[in-house]
């Protein structure tokens, strides 16, 4: 019988902002631990929140084996790897007395906006280890600015947002990608008559992958109920279209190395679609075993699950060697910076609101649009209507840029 | 039972959460657990700042509100503070569910619940991949506060979910069958409504054909009302968006006419099924809460810190996801009222139209977005050719006020399936559902 750890350790300071002022500060301290047995080819788990008695979850976890949920597949062994990412992003003792500072500022930069919500510094260690020597560890600590704005005028719950999650703080490029954003927002322009426009996505935008992120799901695929199913090795895509799934601590912060089986890829990457040829669905290394697909190291579980293959939103693009302006060839392009609500059918027409978008050279906001309307089809999409990702990225929060051409109408 | 700091208001929220998640992938078990945990959410207010933590360490839940004690400034006019004075001093033990208590059942008798259900789905030729799962959630919450409160109450949510996927010459949809219900009973037998759902699910796939887009007569199920009315107004109810802000309270203000004359919005947290929520997690019992009433806008949702702010009175509306979070405002069980028009009759009076049965998701902002699963073209009064709809969307004041038919029974769902997300608190579990709805304008694509 081998045994296995999962332990998930949380420290997490939350400072909650009602109308640009520090309302509440939360801490969070929480350990989750995963135990599970393998035995003839069985799975077994059990779980506890906090402090527990090893002895006893052992037991429980031995007695879950009687579920008889199969597991035949290779354990992850003999291997150790350590990775901490964490650094001091904002000191701890600062880091609300740095908030107030930063909404002190924005309060008199913008003073006919308010901002509400949560920034979050997050910590947080993840242990894989079993008695096959296996021993993975991830520590990471990530800031997370996920902020509402409104301009006090406005009839509206919400006006748009701001979003951050990644490793490092500057209070100046946050302000000034703020005020870049505000600035333009403030400057009404009517939607040309035309039927279609270069439409740009952030990467951190899931929408636009949803159709990936369902039907590059394993099961989907291997049931012949995606519409990708029997297109592995075909070119459905644009050349300059590839997709792949990240764990790379350069790429994603407080995302583990290794998945919830031990799966550490190559550069800590899985290439899904290369140069618009669909190489792969993702799996788990049950499903890649069942279907006698690619193993992906794609298995995900929260500390009480048997590992397995969830819709995966850990996507990305890679981006060309071009810059969001060269890519736009001189057009201006409609900059998505909020849409909510949209979906695919299931032979991939597209279509979502867009509650805030921004008119961009490429290099500047021009100014805000009204509320619009986006659709097209995902073949297009990423086909011949896709322009690339690029290069370039917003100053502070780093997302990628995605364009493609879409047809867009007024509200 | 705790000593609670002097010259400060705290409270405790203790919760003791029994979860069982059984599933199936194509007939193979790949979940059995049966999770027991106890939790608690600490919070201490000083009249400038709240200050919280979460702990599964209960039984060190004083030495959590000492520490947090020591963080926050005391205020010796603390229980002067208006927010303070607002909160209610409920004592008692409120316990719905222990003559159906789902723990004591059997966990062989919810296995075989679902899989009594696979012969329905496994030779089904037409479906490719499938999932079954079994679902409980039973709660009991004890909340004490240093005004004295303490309160013990329950809440119970059982359900099955079966996921099919379909596909057949090049055609695929994925859809979910549900039941939920706050009883164990009241899942069993459902061979004949799962037929019946799959069936409709293979007609769909095989006949449907993308909608023109355009501005169409809408009829929304009551599954669909129900999302309408979460999407569309029940966030906008939610009081935490109007705290400070002038504009936002002459907009939503008391008395406003905002919608059809026919239409009526309750959120209301002592109904059956996932949204009840006899007491909120700020000790606030529930109350019945007419958002609009006759199309008149009639009230808001509230935690104790919004009542104070807008001058009203408490709902029953401040709720966490978890132990791991602070209660914000939040729906119960959120519908719309039935009207006086027969279901047929909603339908009889619609020449071209299309009827919304389920969906996929819903998501509301100033323009509201329903994204349509199974639907269909209605045709001089009847339902006919299955249609396949991204989205619908629509201004909320522009939509709520083009309802023009409301059916005469409600249908309240309970959804196990079903979770409301806010700012970082996913997967709360809410009630919703109403009559059938008919809306005359909404842009289809």
């Amino acid at each position: 019988m081998i045994k296995e750890k999962y332990i998930n350790h949380l420290n997490e300071t939350a400072i909650t902002i009602v109308n640009s002022r520090v309302e509440c500060i939360g801490v969070k301290n929480i350990t989750k631990t995963g135990l599970r047995v393998y035995k003839n080819g069985y799975i077994g788990i059990a779980s506890a929140l906090g402090k527990y008695d090893n002895e006893k979850l052992e037991n429980k976890a031995i007695d879950s084996l009687d579920d008889k949920i199969k597991y035949t597949c290779e354990i992850s062994r003999d291997k150790t790897r350590i990775i901490d990412k964490r650094n001091n992003i904002i000191d701890d003792k600062e880091f609300i007395n740095e908030t107030e500072l930063l909404f002190s500022e924005l309060r008199e930069c913008q003073p006919n906006f308010s901002f509400s919500n949560k920034i979050k510094m997050i910590e947080i260690t993840t242990t894989l280890s079993n008695d096959s020597n296996l021993y993975l560890q991830h520590s990471d600590k990530a800031l997370e600015v996920e902020l509402y704005f409104k301009e006090k005028s406005s009839k509206n719950v919400i006006d748009g947002e701001i979003k951050y999650f990644g490793r490092n703080y500057d209070r100046r490029l946050l302000v000034y990608e703020i005020n870049m954003i505000l600035n333009a927002y403030k400057n009404n322009i009517k939607l040309e008559n035309k039927e279609t426009y270069p439409v740009i996505f952030l990467n951190s935008n899931n929408i636009i992958l949803e159709k990936f992120i369902t039907d590059l799901h394993g099961r989907n695929f291997a049931a012949g109920v995606s519409l990708f199913s029997d297109k592995q090795g075909q070119k459905m895509f644009n050349e300059e279209f590839t997709l792949y799934q990240s764990n790379n601590p350069e790429d994603v912060t407080n995302r583990t190395f290794f998945d919830a089986e031990g799966v550490v890829n190559k550069d800590y990457k899985f290439t899904l679609i290369e140069n618009g040829v669909i190489k792969a669905p993702y799996t788990d290394k049950r499903l890649a075993e069942e279907y006698n697909l690619p193993k992906t190291g794609s298995a995900m579980s929260d500390y009480s699950e048997i590992p397995h293959t969830k819709y995966n939103s850990n996507l990305m693009l890679e981006e060309s060697n071009k810059t969001v302006k060269e890519l736009l060839g001189g057009n201006i392009g409609v900059l998505v910076l909020m849409s909510e609500g949209g979906d695919f059918t299931s032979d991939g027409n597209f279509s979502t609101p867009v509650q805030l978008s921004m008119l961009f050279d490429g290099e500047k906001l021009i100014g805000r649009l009204p509320q619009i309307q986006l659709s097209s089809n995902i073949f297009d999409m990423f086909g011949n209507s896709f322009r690339g990702v690029g290069k370039d990225i917003f100053p502070f929060s780093k997302d990628k840029l995605i364009v493609m051409d879409m047809k867009v109408s007024e509200l | 039972m705790y000593k609670f700091p002097n010259s400060l208001y705290s409270d405790v929220r203790i919760e003791d959460v029994f979860e069982t998640n059984i599933s199936f992938t194509k007939g193979k078990i790949n979940k059995n657990s049966v999770t027991r945990y106890q939790a608690a959410f600490i919070r201490i207010f000083n009249g400038e700042r709240w200050y919280y933590t979460s702990t599964s360490d209960v039984d060190n839940i004083q030495k959590e509100i000492d520490y947090l004690a020591s963080k926050a400034r005391t205020n010796e006019g603390i229980y002067n503070h208006p927010i303070v004075r607002k909160f209610e001093v409920n004592k008692g033990k409120f316990l719905r569910f222990e003559a159906d208590d789902v723990t004591k059942v059997n966990k062989e008798e919810k296995k075989k619940l679902i899989t009594d259900l696979f012969n329905v789905i496994e030779f089904r030729e037409v479906i490719k991949t499938w999932g079954a799962a079994y679902i409980e959630n039973k709660k009991i919450q004890h909340f004490f506060s240093s005004k004295g409160a303490d309160i013990v109450f329950d809440s119970q949510r059982v359900g099955i979910g079966i996921r099919v996927a379909l596909e057949q010459d090049g055609k695929n949809l994925s859809e979910t069958f549900m039941k939920s219900s706050d009883k164990f009973d009241d899942l069993k037998n459902q061979k004949i409504n799962l037929e019946k759902f799959i069936s409709k699910c293979e007609n769909f796939m095989k006949n449907s054909r993308s909608v023109v887009p355009g501005k169409y007569k809408v009829i929304l199920s009551p599954f669909a009302a129900g999302v309408f009315a979460h999407e569309s107004f029940g966030h906008k109810s939610e009081a935490d968006f109007m705290v400070e802000d002038d504009t936002m309270k002459e907009e939503w203000a008391i008395g406003k006419k905002i919608g059809a004359d026919i239409l009526s919005i309750v959120d209301y947290g002592m109904g059956v099924g996932s949204g009840y929520v006899p007491f909120d997690d700020e000790g606030t019992k529930s109350k019945e809460t007419y958002l609009i009433e006759n199309g008149i806008l009639k009230g808001r949702l509230h935690s104790a810190s919004t009542a104070v702010s807008l001058d009203e009175d408490l709902t029953g509306n401040c709720r966490a996801v978890n132990f791991e979070y602070e209660p914000i405002v939040r729906m119960t069980s959120t519908y719309i009222l039935p009207g006086d028009k027969t279901k047929e009759e909603l339908f009889y009076e619609v020449k071209d139209g299309i009827y919304i049965d389920t969906i996929k998701h819903g998501s509301g902002m100033s323009t509201f977005t329903i994204a349509p699963s199974i639907a269909y073209l209605i045709k001089d009064g009847k339902i006919t050719d299955p249609v396949s709809i991204s989205t619908i969307t629509g201004n909320v004041f522009e939509t709520l006020s083009d309802v023009d038919g409301v059916s005469d029974e409600l249908e309240l769902l309970s959804l196990v399936a079903f979770h409301c997300g806010k700012n970082d608190q996913m997967g709360l579990p809410v009630g919703l559902g109403g009559p059938y709805v008919r809306v005359k304008d909404m842009n289809v694509q």
